[in-house]
């Protein structure tokens, strides 16, 4: 092992190192590099530049080697096989921005669908770019449901930093005055379409609590001079944003983040540099920073700083902490609580209901929104009205209206019966048109914590690096499949109010990681006994090292995610900087 | 709203007929020239997928399936797409039409009249209605090829452009809009 000295140690030396590239990665080197550390950010995989390297963008629907770009079956199952589960990540059009299962293995004692990409940007260039805030409720349902842990912070800690991630990524969406969806910093909202339009005037005059909303989402409707000048334009409504945006439409760590950090002439981007393991020193009592593998040479090489900040996703940080055994740490680093893997959440979903609008068959729309109508959470709100006897917590609804196209009449697809039949000129005609308007709603509910939905290090089965792998034990329990059944029926109650016609719920199942959320697996809490992490993102046993990516969660909520985590980077990266000048860390 | 396509075409009535096709008489010359290079199928399928192309996707006013490359877009499909099943089931179905067209009347599916042509894919079409979904892994030749004709003809660039509307930068979303102003579906969502 390269143990270095004198100036080839100052060389490899960093005020920061951020492990990962990612939604978090990429706030924590922006954070870290203005206010003026010098930040070393190291990324498993290729470099993907901004505009450069999305390679696939601006394909039209006859330039595709396949059919619809869609994977020759043997190509999917060979490389594929866990990628392939979500069913409309892993297309011609973007698949050099997931892994290949073949080359990154790990074991499912249970089933886990793990939907990664590991390059320059992570999952911050492929994701659903729905943004909506934790509300208050969230932060204390734990310790009021004696479920899991506490929170060690409240909604009000991180209100600011939720501003502050929402003026610099940009967020359209519409404010709505609810106390379990807190209102942020938008740019003006999607429009809905007619349907969608109907849908809420009908289904809120039924039920009036079921809020039906645009969808928050980050894309700029109208950009902020500082948007403007790191190079990104307003969303163009293509609607093909998982293979990259040629105009920055959509926030990535690519457009965003990492530019901004490259212009304060702090950030240094390592890709191919596969970090194994942090450095503890066990004289000063800290991390002096992290082991890398290069995946190129694969030469092992370290690289040294005051603070690390772990962004590599709340699987590969949890990995890394439990690859870093030493004999202060035996179990994993700072896993003092034993609590190091545990506690896998993820969002459930493929519940919900749909059906047909008879109306507005003279309407259509133009341009290709890429976002849907939202349905806040209204369950367990903390009143008597909204309380379940039947679960705890509850979900959300994210779903659209449409009239479906062309490929309607697909036999794969299950064909349309109210479709053209048939061949020749009249089928052709018809399938010209745009079939009859469809409606649905998808739910996302809130997982609990449970201490044994974990995920270990198995020393026994290596990639191809000889490094060890994962193995994942996680399974939703009765709380969940309650909460299911009521999606389900709620949803279709909703689109029957509306006068929607063959309505059906429908419970397409869900398998563990589908949500492609995963998150909890270094939770944060009061008491380093039973938590990883402090109210500042510190491993409690470490103070330099912070982890801010879904590692972090220390309950779910039902609300997408990553504007939590992108905030909790924004504080914690603060917090280091502060700490560093007094000398604490 | 996914039924099964055996839900689907239940009771439902066909149109067929060389009005619908817009063909009278023999479809083609017993011999047509192919004017590209087939490099999955043999010359005489690459023909055979050809016609059958063009009755499931005729010219209209707008292009049809032959002139959208629709048959050249099959052969790639055979040749990079598909896997060993689906080929093989795809070529045994085109051995197929040949052997059923001599037997009901004497001669290739290409030297068939266009009534001929198309009583025999209706035949195809209720056989492939009635077998789906009972058979698990395999399953009928036809609707694999009509789905890759339909796919073929709307992802090409006269389907998605001319057959339908295609705008690859939008610009901007309008939630309710007239279908009279835009006048046909959009190629892509």
């Amino acid at each position: 092992m390269a143990n270095l000295n004198g100036r080839a140690r100052q060389e490899n030396t960093y005020d920061a190192i951020v492990v990962g590239s990612g939604i978090t990665g990429g706030w924590a080197a922006k954070e870290l590099t203005q206010k003026g550390l010098k930040t070393l950010v190291l990324e498993r995989g290729p470099m993907v530049r901004h505009l450069e390297d999305y390679p696939t963008a601006t394909l039209d629907p006859w330039q595709t080697k396949y059919p619809q770009g869609q994977l020759p079956p043997d190509e999917l199952n060979a490389h594929y096989a866990v990628q392939k589960r979500t069913g409309y990540t892993l297309t011609e059009y973007t698949k050099h921005f997931f892994v290949r299962d073949d080359q990154n293995p790990y074991t499912e004692e249970s089933r886990y669908d793990w939907i990664r990409g590991y390059h320059v940007g992570g999952r911050s260039l492929t994701w659903g770019r729905q943004s909506y805030r934790h509300s208050p409720i969230d932060f204390e349902a734990n310790a009021r449901e004696g479920i899991g842990v506490d929170w060690p912070i409240r909604y009000e800690e991180l209100a600011p930093w939720y501003d502050h991630v929402e003026r610099f990524i940009g967020v359209s969406g519409q404010a709505e005055g609810l106390p379990h969806l807190p209102d942020g910093q938008y740019q003006p909202p999607m429009e809905m379409n007619c349907v969608e339009k109907a849908f809420k005037a009908k289904s809120e005059a039924r039920f009036p609590e079921r809020r039906i909303t645009m969808g928050r989402t980050a894309h700029l409707t109208d950009p902020t001079e500082e948007q403007l000048a790191l190079g990104r334009t307003k969303c163009q409504y293509r609607n093909m944003c998982i293979r990259g945006c040629p105009f920055g439409g959509y926030y990535s760590s690519n457009s965003g983040g990492l530019v901004a950090a490259e212009r304060t002439g702090n950030l240094v981007i390592r890709p191919g540099s596969i970090v194994t393991s942090l450095i503890y020193d066990e004289k000063k009592g800290k991390a002096t920073g992290v082991r890398i593998l290069d995946a190129t040479t694969r030469q092992e090489e370290e690289f040294y700083a005051d603070v690390v900040f772990l962004c590599a996703s709340a699987f590969n940080s949890a990995w890394i902490m439990m690859n870093s055994t030493s004999s202060r740490f035996p179990n994993g680093f700072g896993n003092g609580s034993d609590q190091l893997g545990r506690n896998v959440m993820d969002h459930h979903l493929g519940v919900g209901a749909s059906g047909e609008a008879p109306e507005f068959a003279d309407m259509y729309y133009s341009g290709r929104r890429p976002n849907g109508i939202y349905v806040p959470r209204f369950r367990n709100l903390g009143d008597a009205a909204t309380k379940r006897n039947d679960y705890l917590r509850g979900f959300g609804y994210q779903g659209g209206a449409s009239r479906p196209g062309w490929d309607r009449d697909l036999t794969r697809q299950g064909r349309d019966p109210s479709g053209p039949r048939g061949f020749g000129a009249a089928r052709k005609a018809a399938l010209s048109q745009p079939g009859p308007w469809v409606i649905g709603l998808g739910g996302f509910g809130e997982i609990l914590p449970y201490e044994d939905n974990r995920i270990t290090l198995n020393r026994d089965k290596t990639d191809e690096f000889g490094l060890p792998t994962l193995s994942m034990n996680v399974t939703i329990r009765e709380n969940e499949l309650a909460m299911r059944r009521d999606m389900q029926t709620a949803a279709a109650e909703m689109l029957e109010a509306a006068g929607f016609k063959n309505v059906e719920g429908r419970d397409g199942g869900y398998a563990p990681g589908l949500g492609i959320h995963e998150m909890g697996t270094a939770r944060m809490g009061r008491d380093p006994k039973t938590s990883v992490l402090n109210a500042h993102n510190q491993v409690h046993e470490c103070k330099n090292v912070y982890v801010t990516d879904g590692a972090a969660m220390t309950s779910a909520s039902c609300v997408n995610p990553s504007l939590t985590y992108m905030a909790l980077t924004a504080r914690a990266a603060d917090h280091a900087v502060q700490a560093r000048k007094r000398g604490e860390l | 709203m996914l039924l099964s396509r055996r839900d689907a075409i239940r009771g439902l009535t066909f149109t067929f007929g060389a009005a619908a096709t817009g063909f009278a008489g023999r479809a083609m010359a017993a011999e047509p020239a192919l004017a590209w290079t087939p490099t999955a199928l043999t010359p005489d399928q690459a023909r055979l997928v050809d016609v059958v192309a063009e009755l499931i996707i005729p010219r209209t006013d707008t292009p049809g399936a032959r002139e959208a490359g629709v048959p050249q877009f099959i052969d790639r499909a055979l040749a990079d797409y598909f896997d060993k099943a689906q080929a093989e089931r795809l070529r045994a179905g085109l051995v197929r039409m040949d052997v059923d067209a001599r037997a009901a009347h004497g001669d290739v599916f290409v030297a068939l009249t266009p009534e001929q042509q198309v009583e025999l894919l209706a035949g195809y079409d209720r056989e492939a209605s009635s077998t789906q979904g009972q058979t698990a892994g395999g399953g009928h030749f036809f609707p694999l090829l009509e789905d890759l004709v339909t796919v073929g003809y709307f992802t090409s660039e006269p389907g998605a452009t001319v057959a339908l509307r295609y705008d690859p930068v939008p610009g901007a979303y309008h939630g309710c809009v007239p279908l009279a102003e835009l006048g046909r579906g959009w190629a892509t969502r």
